[in-house]
């Protein structure tokens, strides 16, 4: 552990049980325990129990900002709540240096019967601010929500993004060490999720640390230094975000095949992808392009018997799931014939007009360019980052324009 | 030596400035610790730190109450009032036998259910406190007795509302309550902690089984008969013995006492519920903090 360590976590495990009733018993059975000081089994599971978290080990320094991604049932939210310490884990230790500020639900010391002004002074409270901290800040609180007309109202008749508005406020009021957040600025309104943004960047600027969980990677991308990609508990992998975002699509997609092959049912497949590999040109592998480069997309491939006039497909995606382009070869017309054996077909983009940012890349073949079901896709897809000029533009392409001044 | 003064208070002078959160929080299946601290001593050094917070909440929660009513705090009294008449007709119409007490019924019933009121409110109130406060006690993390202690006020203030009756009746009857009638507020304090107490471990209990708080309902209510609050202390077995088991019927008798005669008629036992409170207090302020964040899992 460094000087600037902030969050350590060391061994971190907690269980859950998918049963209520069991639950319930566990429940009693374990507070029993505490209360009479009997050591309880901790590392073992029992029926009906999961590793939510599973050996979790990592730190994160001072100024740090971490993504944290995964599927749905990952164990983020936990993880989120055994850093701000509402829970305790089952084994390990979490050791934290510094005040946290948790976005993990807006608004969750509200009253409903009091006034937005009585629910600052009482959440406040709660997060631990002294009466003069909060009379210091209470103007700028709610500056930032912009509920000056509606402060004396009920916040029952707030509407839920006001409401939301008025606890972000509050949550950030307290000038935190650590800020996590969960989620929680998919509400509000354009304004409002810019100046959350402006928010955290201000927070990043003035050197605090950042934990956040998100699905959406595109913004993700902008503003974290380092992911975690976290999946059924386990810390899959932890890095640069570009290679984490790589790592969580191959994830998705081999989830995605797994439900296909489960879905079709058939036997060995009559032709297999066997390898994908992007090339400029004719240079060896790489995945860093510029726009306009010229790409090339290899498919190798093995038909394990005769198969007549297969179709193969490429698929870009976009790090945050956007379909950007799709191609294959019925589109074109082009007829492969009769296929055996091990053999290679090139998609190749002369001119590559994606603007920079992160994708991925991958191939199927198929039957027909209408089946549901490819006959084969690779497991895995191969993530390309692209950088493109200031002149290319912004968005998703870099396409061909000009002005036209009129005289 | 003015450069040494001035080092030493250049030294301390930041430390002092910011109140924060102490730094430094490991959390491990032991439990928690901050810089280094924990057991008792954490325990008290949260309590100072939330002392203000427990004031807002129990402003909350009375200031909330009655905010979408018209009748306000006379639903405060209305309850006390009706199960004294109630209780008033029986007796004048000697359906039932109640023997008799020091001062006339109607004004030894009122002042006993106000008491009886007193720790059954803030016991419901405080069992109710957790499961009351939705996400605030899973999501954020701050120390969670605030919120069981800061449960007090709604019955505290209630209580209050409850002696204007009272009072009348006194004048009404005629009795003039004795001067130690004065240090009930003393006696108010072991009442409190005998609910709190237990309001504790309920609390914890009720995070898990749900069936906590109706088992509560109806226990109250049996306890309600089983304690002397609308007849007089009983001589007789068994019920001799059941009122020589409840820890409230000695605290509850010494305030009927001290209003009635201005002595106690059984200091031991009082004072033996005395310790038996605090005892309790303590020891269920112990097991909500083992406890509730292991409990928080479950909930």
């Amino acid at each position: 552990m460094s000087a600037d360590t902030i969050i350590c976590i060391d061994g971190v495990s907690k269980k859950f049980c998918r049963s209520l009733r069991r639950t319930m018993l566990y429940g009693v059975r374990d507070v029993a325990c505490d209360m009479l000081g009997m050591t309880r089994h901790l590392s073992c599971l029992r029926r009906d129990e999961f590793w939510a978290i599973n050996d979790a080990s990592f730190e994160v320094k001072r100024g740090e900002c971490v993504g944290l991604i995964g599927p749905n049932g990952a164990g983020k939210s936990t993880l989120l709540k055994l850093i701000n310490g509402v829970t305790l884990p089952d084994q390990g230790s979490l050791r934290i240096f510094g005040r946290i500020g948790a976005l993990l639900e807006l608004g969750a010391g509200f009253h409903p019967m009091l006034t937005g002004r009585e629910n600052i002074h009482l959440s406040g409270a709660i997060l631990g601010l002294g009466k003069y901290e909060i009379a210091k800040k209470f103007d700028s609180i709610v500056d930032f929500s912009g509920l000056e007309e509606f402060i004396d109202t009920p916040v029952k008749q707030y509407s839920s993004g006001m409401y939301v508005r008025l606890g972000f406020a509050v949550a950030v009021s307290i000038d935190p060490d650590i800020l996590i957040i969960d989620e929680s600025m998919a509400v509000g309104d354009a304004a409002f999720r810019k100046r959350c943004l402006d928010q955290i960047n201000a927070f990043i600027q003035a050197g605090k640390t950042i934990i956040v969980v998100t699905h959406n990677l595109q913004e993700i991308e902008k503003i974290a230094q380092r992911m975690l990609l976290l999946d059924h508990g386990i810390v899959r992998a932890d890095g640069r975000p570009a290679e984490v975002i790589a790592s969580y699509m191959n994830l998705l997609n081999t989830r995605i095949l797994l439900r296909e092959e489960f879905g079709s049912a058939t036997g060995e497949p009559a032709i297999e992808i066997t390898q994908m590999e992007l090339r400029g040109g004719d240079g060896p592998p790489k995945s860093y392009f510029r726009s306009h480069d010229e790409l090339r997309v290899i498919i190798g491939f093995k038909a394990h018997r005769s198969i007549v006039n297969p179709v193969f497909r490429v698929q870009i995606f976009r790090s945050d799931g956007l379909f950007c382009h799709g191609m294959n070869t019925e589109r074109h017309g082009v007829e492969c014939g009769e296929i055996l054996g091990d053999g290679k077909i090139i998609l190749r983009y002369p001119d590559l007009c994606l603007l920079g940012g992160d994708y991925w890349i991958r191939a199927a073949v198929l039957s027909s360019q209408y089946d549901e079901l490819p006959i084969h896709q690779m497991a895995t897809s191969i993530g390309i980052h692209v950088e493109s000029e200031m002149i290319d533009g912004a968005g998703v392409f870099a396409m061909p324009c000009e002005w036209i001044t009129a005289a | 030596m003015d450069e040494i003064a001035q080092l030493r208070r250049a030294a301390i002078a930041p430390e002092i400035e910011p109140r924060r959160r102490p730094m430094d929080v490991v959390y491990t299946p032991r439990g928690v610790q901050r810089d280094g601290v924990g057991g008792w001593q954490i325990m008290f050094r949260e309590l100072t730190e939330s002392s203000r917070l427990i004031w807002l909440l129990m402003l909350r929660d009375i200031s909330v109450r009655y905010r979408q009513s018209i009748l306000g705090y006379i639903w405060a009294v209305v309850p006390q009032i009706a199960t004294v008449a109630v209780f008033a007709f029986l007796h004048s119409s000697q359906v039932l036998p109640i023997g008799g007490t020091k001062i006339p019924y109607i004004a030894y019933s009122l002042w006993g259910i106000s008491m009886w009121q007193l720790f059954a409110g803030c016991l419901t109130n405080c069992a109710n406190s957790l499961t009351s406060s939705g996400s605030l006690v899973t999501k954020i993390n701050f120390p969670r007795e605030a919120l069981v202690i800061g449960a007090l006020g709604q019955p505290a203030f209630d209580f209050v509302v409850r002696l204007i009756p009272v009072v009348a009746v006194f004048i009404w009857c005629g009795v003039v309550p004795s001067w130690q009638s004065m240090f009930m507020p003393l006696l108010l304090v072991p009442i409190v902690l005998l609910a709190l107490g237990l309001g504790f471990v309920l609390s914890i209990a009720n995070l898990v089984i749900r069936d906590t708080a109706n088992a509560l309902g109806i226990a109250l209510t049996i306890g309600m008969f089983l304690t002397p609050v609308l007849y007089p202390p009983p001589v007789r077995w068994p019920f001799y013995l059941i009122n020589l088991l409840n820890p409230l019927s000695p605290l509850l008798g010494a305030s009927q006492d001290l209003v009635a005669g201005g002595f106690l008629t059984q200091p031991e036992m009082f004072a033996a519920a005395c310790i038996f409170s605090m005892g309790l207090f303590f020891g269920g302020w112990r097991a909500f903090r083992i406890t509730i964040l292991r409990v928080l899992g479950y909930a």
